[in-house]
């Protein structure tokens, strides 16, 4: 992501950036991310 | 008593609640909101799993009154987990301030969220204390809030001063 991008992002009011977390955890929690090597090569 | 059903949002509003029931009940003396989510105060959203609250305690024997805390709002309806406190299934864990975070919990900003009086720790001191903790996710929160977040130099400086630490070179 570019860093304006980033930098609009910072700015966004608290109520809605803690909104994003909550959609972010969701993600994670629907998408975990699995290893690279899962056998640990 | 508390609705302590799971939530698909973050509850963070429940959480201040909680922290501020506190405050009422004489339990502490003083907290603010600490950690990554008062770090996603200044800084673009990120994943976090837990809130951390940090609290300067009333109580300044060894356990600094958390027995008495965790059980105050159990009875609230809220659960322990380990460490953590569940609050609508969102774990919070609660911090004994002292020194550095004794000093940011006095300083913090205060905010309202939705409706909530709360207090979040300053950026500044966000900064010092990732310094003084200096873990790689440390150094990386570091880097990110002097890039996005509107710091004010000279407090940064004399905080750092003050608790004789440096920013770790990028």
């Amino acid at each position: 992501m570019k860093a304006g991008m980033r930098q609009k992002l910072a700015r966004e009011p608290f109520a809605e950036k803690i909104r994003k977390v909550a959609q972010l955890i969701r993600l994670a929690k629907t998408f975990p991310r699995r290893p690279r090597f899962p056998h640990g090569k | 008593m508390a609705t302590n059903e799971p939530s698909d949002s973050l509850p963070l509003a429940d959480v201040l609640r909680a922290a501020n029931d506190l405050l009422t009940a004489g339990l502490i003396e003083d907290w603010a909101l600490g950690g990554a989510l008062a770090a996603i105060y200044y800084v673009e959203p990120f994943t976090t799993y837990d809130a951390d609250i940090f609290f300067i305690p009333k109580d300044k024997s060894l356990t600094a009154g958390i027995p008495a805390i965790y059980a105050h709002l159990q009875a609230q309806g809220w659960e322990v987990e380990g460490e953590h406190l569940l609050v609508r299934g969102f774990p919070v864990q609660f911090l004994a301030a002292s020194g550095l975070t004794e000093e940011a919990v006095r300083e913090a900003e205060r905010i309202d969220y939705e409706g909530v009086p709360a207090k979040v720790f300053r950026a500044e001191h966000i900064v010092a204390i990732a310094a003084s903790v200096g873990r790689t996710r440390d150094k990386a929160r570091i880097e990110q809030l002097l890039q996005q977040a509107d710091l004010d130099q000279s407090r940064l400086e004399g905080i750092l001063q003050r608790h004789k630490l440096k920013l770790p070179k990028s």
